[in-house]
């Protein structure tokens, strides 16, 4: 099936947005900073404080991506993707249940539902579009994937995809380890879609769902090696840094292995960008 | 066009589609007060009574992969399933699941035992599943238990979760990336959803009553369902689903209902029938003061001449991320064998919907399911005689 990618959002340690992976893709240096949580305009101060770092993220990277896009973002429908979902809040919630008085937060009650982000962005650009949550443990990018892809078939308009995982701590870290916080969106548009719209980071990519062992493909960039290595949502960055090399004219085509449930994966291959 | 080959379901009602049906005939709600280990919560709880000698493998081991197991065995489905993947292989065959809880009640457990234990913090041996602790875990087990190895997820969009696994496994058949999908749901009782609404105040100290103007609120249930769907004809199809956000509040609907009517709206467009085409409707219908009105609201602004209205939640219990497949396999009951369930424990109804209190056998030809979620996510799903 042949797509058109319009825009994409990004958040990771030492990178906030597309144009700083723009410049890690191209050779530049990761910077030497500690993770630090986005902080979207969309949502007020007070909703980032009660919202935690998992919606924060989703939401900060969904916005940029619509942005970069040139989409209607009250308009477009949705799909969240999360190996883990919030395990702040699992692990908050399993230790206050081992007390005598078991007494919840309310807020961080509702908000431990997995698709509390696709709450918060549905709210935050007034989008009543369908919006799902998919989970797929380490091949949640590929299986949010398919779902943006056959989404955008049935109705041949953009999907957002907003893929996201956060580091964990003990006692998960030792059970379903995440090394690095990590998010990134894509707006995922029909072949003919560039032909009215201008400023598609790509308006050839390919996807098929293919059956065989594979091995997920990894960034080139030494500093988003090290990112993607440890999120099962590394793989997202993989397909931005391509995207980027397609885009500069230094590769005709690239292709992505996205692993998308036990032996089926998707082969994504970008070609040559709009400016080419 | 879409069919449902297969159905089985496992929750308060009983294990199994006769068990089912002999509870909705004997007109017994599933609902007890016998509590809940951990648990002092004043409640009725919808508890699906699984046998402690039933095992799963010890990676999978929790009360969620249990229960999945428990509803799989019933109805003959593991051999119907079989049977569908030796006809089209393995790869051509996908599952979509819909779980809230996934196996939460697990890491609940795990985490209990290290806090106990005092020492670092981590999970004893047995604990270290990483199959289990993670929100896919139901849709895993159930792939590798029904041999499946096509596409397969997890969707979890709290209380709408088990209705849109219906959207995406039409979306797969029409698109043709199947040739064949087993959509399911499994949420089960743990002290997460049991506290967490007690938090909001929103469980009832009695059994649920939706829509009677005295309501006090949910009372929560587990389940697990399958239905198997394929473009092989069969008496029900699949005709249309429905999905919308409210874009209004984490865990109040829109006052207006305006998601809800979407919604419905969107599933009615997608079937190319209107509400007055529609002979049953099953309702979200939870129990609580605000979702009620909030759904009476949206379905009295479309409600057709002679469409009849119920809510089952107290039959079964508000099986949250299981409530869609719930709620579409009693619709589906009602399409194959005219038993259109009343709205258990309710005496009176609110003016503004007049929901149906009892149980009628009547042949219906369309029935739309409703299920609407924490975040605002809303479903309806259309199924119809073929």
């Amino acid at each position: 099936m042949k797509v058109c990618i319009p825009g994409a959002g990004v958040w990771a340690r030492g990178i906030s947005g597309f144009a700083d992976l723009r410049q890690l893709a191209r050779g530049g240096e990761l910077p030497d900073v500690e993770f630090s949580a986005p902080k979207p305009e969309a949502i007020s101060a007070r909703e980032r404080r009660r919202a935690g770092l998992t919606i924060n993220l989703a939401v900060a990277v969904a916005h940029e991506a619509c942005e970069v896009a040139g989409v209607d973002k009250a308009q477009v429908p949705s799909v969240f993707a999360s190996a883990m979902g919030d395990t702040e809040i699992t692990d908050y919630m399993c230790r206050k249940l081992c007390q005598g008085e078991k007494l919840l937060s309310p807020t961080k009650f509702h908000n431990s539902v997995h698709n509390a982000p696709s709450g918060y962005w549905s709210i935050s650009a007034e989008n009543r579009a369908p919006s799902t949550f998919v989970a797929g443990y380490r091949e949640s990018f590929g299986a949010g994937m398919l779902e943006a892809v056959s989404q955008m078939q049935a109705t041949q308009q953009p999907v957002l995809l907003v893929a996201y995982d956060i580091q964990d701590q003990a006692p998960l870290e030792h059970v379903t380890p995440i090394a690095q916080s990590l998010a990134c969106a894509l707006v995922i548009a029909p072949e003919g879609w560039a032909q009215t719209h201008t400023g598609a980071l790509t308006n050839c990519a390919e996807i098929a769902l293919v059956a065989g062992e594979v091995v997920a493909d990894s960034p080139q960039a030494p500093g988003l090696v090290e990112l993607a290595g440890g999120n099962p949502m590394g793989i997202g960055l993989t397909l931005l840094e391509r995207l980027v090399a397609v885009q500069d004219g230094g590769a005709v085509e690239a292709q992505i292995r996205v692993p998308a449930a036990g032996r089926l994966w998707l082969d994504v291959r970008l070609g040559p960008g709009p400016s080419v | 066009m879409v069919f449902v080959n297969q159905l089985t379901l496992t929750s308060a009602l009983g294990a199994g589609m006769d068990s089912m049906r002999e509870s909705l005939r004997d007109e017994r709600s599933g609902l007890t007060d016998r509590g809940w280990p951990g648990s002092d919560v004043e409640c009725f709880l919808g508890i699906a009574d699984i046998p402690s000698e039933l095992c799963v493998p010890a990676q999978r081991e929790s009360r969620n992969n249990r229960l999945v197991e428990y509803a799989l065995q019933q109805d003959g489905f593991i051999d119907h399933v079989a049977a569908c993947v030796s006809k089209h292989g393995a790869d051509r065959v996908g599952l979509v699941m819909g779980s809230s809880t996934s196996s939460v009640d697990r890491t609940e457990q795990a985490y209990a035992a290290m806090l106990e234990d005092q020492g670092e913090p981590a999970f004893a041996d047995h604990f270290v599943q990483p199959e289990t602790h993670n929100p896919h875990a139901p849709g895993d087990y159930a792939a590798l238990r029904l041999g499946i190895a096509g596409p397969c997820m997890t969707i979890s969009a709290a209380c709408a979760s088990s209705a849109k696994v219906f959207a995406v496994a039409q979306r797969w058949l029409d698109q043709g990336w199947v040739d064949a999908v087993v959509v399911g749901g499994a949420d089960s009782l743990c002290l997460s959803v049991i506290y967490g609404f007690h938090s909001l105040q929103l469980i009832a100290a009695s059994p649920c009553r939706p829509f009677s103007p005295d309501r006090q609120g949910i009372s929560l249930g587990e389940a697990a369902g399958f239905a198997l769907l394929s473009t092989e004809p069969a008496q029900v199809q699949l005709l249309g689903v429905g999905e919308s956000c409210d874009a209004y509040h984490m865990s109040s609907a829109h006052p207006e209902g305006l998601g809800a009517t979407l919604s419905m709206q969107r599933a009615l467009q997608a079937a190319g029938l209107t509400i007055d085409d529609i002979d049953y409707v099953n309702l979200h219908g939870t129990g609580t003061r605000a979702n009620d009105e909030t759904e009476a609201r949206a379905c009295s602004g479309m409600a057709g001449e002679n469409t009849l209205f119920s809510a089952t939640k107290g039959w079964t219990g508000h099986a949250l991320g299981a409530a869609g497949i719930v709620e579409s396999v009693l619709s589906i009951n009602a399409l194959l064998t005219g038993f259109v369930p009343g709205t258990m424990n309710t005496e009176q109804c609110e003016p503004e919907l007049p929901v149906m209190l009892e149980s009628q056998q009547r042949q219906i030809s369309t029935v739309l399911s409703n299920s609407f979620g924490f975040g605002g996510n809303n479903c309806s799903v259309v199924f119809g005689q073929s």
